[in-house]
């Protein structure tokens, strides 16, 4: 534990999904195969121009929505200029002047406490070409230069690497809620770029800010957050301090620490002006209320919604809401009536643990709410019992059909009590010896009476049901 | 034939009088000249075969076009070493238009290095000369379209405005020189030089020519956000020569011989020719004022157009890196490579406006020069609109007299008081406006142009203008004379 | 003394990559300080700071974005024909690693 208090910024550059880039036609998707998407606008061939993909513009607005952010009257963008192999333009079309989202602000629940995690600026950019190194050269592939890119900028307001790493979590969960990424942190699609500082608890000025580039984990935003606290504390420590510089460094994953890349001296003088090929764009309220409609109800929301409308324990919900599908699945189980707790234990117990055997989504899992409802249904009304639940459930995925079909009449429970009324009656009436042993105190004569009604039901009879009316007419 | 309009050729194509074919070994023919003489060509497409004649005005009509738009399959270097291979594999848009018209080209043509000259004299084939007058300039960056327009080689060529590189060569070849409104032409294709800035073109011998070309080139184009769709105006069907009633103005902190007081000789004539072409256009019925402009703000104009230019230039030429195309540069870092490829690649003139452009776009420079040059751009846009509320267009003679000679030509800063004279045209590209320049007689036996320059997506009612004015002069297809020499 | 000195103008130039000859660089700095003048007389306007920028040729512009439809990539040996050095289907420059590490 440190001595000093951290102070913590966080730069998320997260790739939109969309079928186009952003300012090319090329289309936008993973391959394998080197330069397989890609347009001439993507290699800055000469005489090229952008042209802005609206499905990218509506995607960043939408997370400038949910981020509170304070969204421009125009969308325009800005040329940030520098010489990369990677960046084919020498420049990148970002935003900086007027960016899509600012000023914005979003609650995060921690172990035990809300956080306020403060939003300086959402923006919308394009990604760069990836290089492939080999010992004696670097190989370019373009499929990425001009994917849409959302860079997602907080004030420095986390104080650990905890928190930090618990809002990159929720954003990426959120964004997938919003269906605009696939944030698939294996493959590359969220980045991050870290800020560190530390200062006395009583200070009031912040200390020296150190940052991180190109994070590619969250394991590695945490491990890179507690080493720099650890190094700068130990600096300071030593009455060193001065030796933290502003300066920006790199994580290395194999030693777990960051190493120095350039100082403030060498920072880059990026030369931003406003990208005069895209004219400005006018966001009107209406596109701006239709997106507004078109957002779900967010993961944080539901957790709350679940406990205390639902009635669901936090461990539950917290496996629910991890997953959109799963929450959505969830509530159209409610909207078909289903009962709230069967229907988060049915999911969490048989339909996750079975996705997670096939290692399957659950988009394409077999058995609908509707289907399920089938199911819950019976087993509700006690018609059936939960193995044969279970059974049914095991056989509808086995065969892909309806779980109506297995529910028939023959092997349906009996659970109507005038008709096992009749059959105890008639069993009672065959056994009147084994009734006076009963009634003597030979109290394991009522299980041979409900296996004479099971074995006459051929297991089907509801046994509470059975119980009960044993119990009833044993009594007198 | 190459003298004729591009309609009398339209009549003699449809009625077999000549082919299509013929038209083109004539255009070769006279290139291969020209090139002799004048050096006006990058590339002359010896392989240019004539097509079947259609209703279209331009089918079959060979025409030239500047080395800077992307020509699929054929060489286009921007005139710059840094491209001195490059062979794009798509094609510009406004080249592509003239293509489904069955315009046949038969020539790339020499500009300034990627348009960032006015003298014709940095190109990396070297100096294109005026068919005029070899000792002097074509003028640029448009410079061998110019020529080869004005040498008689086709009836137009295709060119490339950012400050005046169209309009100004134009006058100094004795020639038509448009540049439509911003935007009515798509720039997808055209090698960038300053993007707020540059149009797209044409250079032709007769205002009715220009109009049918643009007519053709123009359009909107999804591949270019700043294209707008401009299928209610046509160009041609505008031409009527009625100009009675119309309103034009000229500024007089430009033009009155009191801004001038040592003024010699040549400016004297150009000017007193301009004014009597005012006359001409008064005799058709056209009102013309005089207007004063604050000067503090006609001053700003060159330096205006210097911080703009260079600074989008820098940027816009960060992809010549000789990694993707052109030329390999040699080091042992790529950043050594990409060093060495700048380096060797761009003339003198361009690294010199790439360092003027590097210093304005300075972090610390920024909001002093460059947004400050955004912002008194706004100033004089806003004044020009205020003005075309009440009037057609403004008229102003092009420059301060014909072209310069070659030899001594440096292209700098004007820091004369004759600067704004030189270089009002950069207002048409401030804001976009439609500006046509046409020819205007001679001063020293040679060519010199008057312009008239309207309201964003008026260029119908321009065109028009400067049709009727042509009309009242005997310089409408003017091929270049020698003789003229000195 | 001169505002601009020959190592200011080599830093300019070499922010853009571009290097220049004795003679390059003394011609830029014989112009820079007529050039630096004559840009002065943008910021000598009346009260130029209260102006919007200008930062579009046509402002008052609207426009429609483009529909996220995609196209056909452009042809491999079309992507790579340009280049002095590519291996397979990339272009090839010297391993980068190594000069970021520099």
């Amino acid at each position: 534990m440190s001595n000093y208090k951290a102070v913590i910024g966080l730069e998320m550059h997260c790739e939109l999904k969309s079928n186009s880039k952003v300012f090319s036609p090329a289309k936008n998707g993973y391959s394998e195969i080197p330069n397989f998407n890609i347009s001439e606008i993507d290699m800055a061939f000469p005489g090229i121009l952008p042209s802005v993909n609206k499905e990218s513009v509506r995607s960043a607005i939408m997370a400038s929505l949910v981020l509170n952010c304070k969204v421009p009257e125009y969308m325009y963008f800005d040329r940030k200029n520098y010489y990369y192999p990677d960046l084919p333009k020498g420049y990148q079309i970002t935003q900086m002047h007027d960016p899509v989202g600012t000023n914005g602000k979003i609650l995060i629940d921690m172990d035990g406490y809300t956080k306020e995690v403060l939003i300086h600026d959402i923006h919308l950019e394009e990604d760069s070409a990836s290089l492939d190194h080999y010992i004696d050269a670097s190989l370019i592939d373009y499929n990425r230069a001009g994917v849409p890119l959302l860079e997602l900028v907080t004030e420095p307001c986390f104080n650990n690497a905890e928190e930090a790493v618990a809002f990159l979590e929720y954003m990426r969960l959120v964004y997938k809620y919003l269906g605009i990424s696939d944030a698939d942190t294996k493959m590359g699609q969220i980045r991050c770029d870290v800020n560190v500082s530390i200062m006395d608890y009583d200070a009031k000025e912040l200390g020296t800010k150190v940052e991180i580039k190109n994070v590619n984990s969250f394991q590695n935003v945490k491990d890179a957050i507690n080493y720099e606290i650890k190094r700068q504390s130990e600096l300071k420590d030593e009455g060193r301090y001065s030796e933290v510089e502003q300066e920006t460094r790199r994580f290395d994953e194999e030693t777990l620490t960051t190493v120095r890349m350039r100082n403030k001296v060498d920072a880059i003088d990026y030369k931003y002006f406003v990208e005069p090929n895209i004219p400005k764009y006018k966001i009107t309220n209406e596109w701006i209320e239709e997106i507004k409609k078109s957002i779900p109800m967010l993961p944080r929301e539901r957790k709350q919604k679940y406990i205390n409308e639902y009635g669901l324990s936090e461990y539950d919900t917290n496996i629910i809401i991890k997953n959109k599908e799963y929450a959505d699945y969830f509530e159209e189980c409610l909207n078909l009536g289903m009962d709230a707790k069967t229907s988060a234990n049915y999911l969490i117990v048989n339909i996750i643990a079975y996705l997670n055997k096939f290692n399957m989504e659950l988009k394409d899992f077999f058995l609908k709410p509707k289907y399920l409802k089938e199911i819950i249904d019976e087993l509700i009304k006690g018609n059936i019992s939960s193995k044969q639940a279970k059974e049914i459930f095991n056989k509808a995925l086995d065969e892909n059909k309806e779980p109506k079909e297995f529910i028939s009449k023959e092997n349906s429970q009996i659970s109507d009590v005038n008709e096992l009324n009749n059959i105890i009656d008639t069993i009672l009436n065959n056994n009147q010896s084994q009734i006076e042993l009963y009634k003597n105190g030979r109290s394991n004569i009522f299980d041979y009476f409900v296996g004479q009604v099971m074995k006459e039901t051929r297991g089907k009879a509801n046994p509470t049901i059975v119980k009960e009316i044993l119990n009833d007419k044993l009594k007198n | 034939m190459m003298d004729k309009s591009i309609k009398e050729l339209h009549e003699l194509l449809i009625n077999n009088k000549v082919s299509s074919d013929d038209l083109v070994k004539e255009a070769l023919a006279k290139s291969h000249t020209l090139q002799e003489k004048c050096n006006a060509f990058v590339t002359i497409l010896d392989d240019a075969k004539g097509v079947s004649v259609n209703d279209n005005l331009l089918s079959g009509i060979p025409y030239g076009i500047k080395d800077n738009y992307s020509t699929k399959g054929i060489l286009t270097t921007g005139s710059s070493n840094t491209l001195k291979d490059y062979v794009p594999f798509f094609t510009a848009t406004a080249v592509k238009n003239l293509e489904k018209c069955g315009a046949v080209p038969v020539n790339k043509t020499a500009l300034d290095e990627f348009g960032m000259g006015g003298t014709g004299t940095t190109c990396h084939t070297g100096n294109v000369l005026n068919p005029w007058n070899q000792k002097r300039m074509c003028g640029g960056s448009s410079s061998g379209s110019a020529c080869a327009v004005s040498a008689g080689v086709y009836p137009y060529a295709l060119g490339s405005d950012t400050g005046d590189s169209i309009r100004k060569p134009a006058a100094y070849c004795g020639i038509v020189g448009y540049k439509p409104t911003y935007g009515m032409i798509s720039r997808y294709g055209l090698f960038p030089f300053a993007s707020s800035l540059d149009h797209c073109g044409v250079l032709t011998r007769r205002v009715e020519d220009a109009a049918i070309v643009v007519d053709a080139m123009k359009g909107k184009d999804k591949k270019d956000l700043t294209s707008f769709d401009s299928s209610n105006i046509h160009l041609l069907d505008s031409l009527d020569g009625n100009v009675s009633g119309k309103k034009l103005f000229y500024i007089k902190e430009i033009v009155d011989f009191a801004n001038y007081p040592n003024i010699d000789d040549t400016l004297k004539k150009h000017l007193d020719n301009y004014f009597k072409t005012l006359d001409n256009l008064k005799s058709l019925g056209v009102t013309i004022d005089s207007v004063s402009i604050d000067k503090t703000l006609l001053q700003a104009i060159p330096s205006v157009y210097v911080c703009l230019s260079c600074a989008e230039a820098t940027s816009n030429m960060s992809n010549l890196t000789g990694i993707i195309f052109g030329p390999r540069g040699k080091g042992d870092n790529v950043m050594e490579i990409i060093k060495d490829h700048r380096t060797k690649g761009f003339s003198t003139l361009i690294k010199r406006r790439f360092v003027i452009g590097s210093y304005i776009l300075q972090k610390e420079n920024q909001e002093k020069y460059f947004v400050n040059a955004q912002r008194v751009r706004r100033l004089i846009v806003d004044k020009m609109k205020e003005l075309f509320k009440e009037y057609d267009g403004l008229i102003l003679p092009v420059g301060t007299g014909p072209a310069p000679y070659i030899d001594g030509s440096v292209d700098h800063v004007n820091n004369s008081d004759t600067s704004i004279l030189e270089e009002h045209l950069q207002i048409g590209n401030f804001g976009g406006f439609p500006s046509i320049t046409i020819p205007n007689g001679f001063v020293d036996n040679l060519p010199v142009g008057i312009n008239i320059t309207g309201n964003c997506y008026d260029d119908a009612n321009i065109l028009n203008i400067a049709y009727a004015l042509e009309g009242t002069m005997n310089y409408k297809g003017q091929i270049a004379k020698e003789g003229t020499n000195e | 003394m001169r505002k601009f000195t020959k190592e200011m103008v080599d830093s300019y130039a070499d922010k853009l990559l571009i290097g220049l000859t004795e003679e390059e660089n003394k011609l830029v700095l014989d112009e820079f300080d007529i050039i630096d003048k004559n840009m002065e007389l943008i910021t000598k306007i009346p009260n130029i700071s209260e102006v919007p920028p200008m930062t579009h040729t046509l402002d008052d512009f609207t426009y429609e974005l483009r529909e996220d439809e995609y196209e056909e990539s452009i042809n491999i040996d079309d992507a790579l024909a340009n280049s002095d050095s590519t291996e397979g289907r990339q272009i090839k420059v010297p391993n980068v690693v190594e000069v970021s590490k520099k």
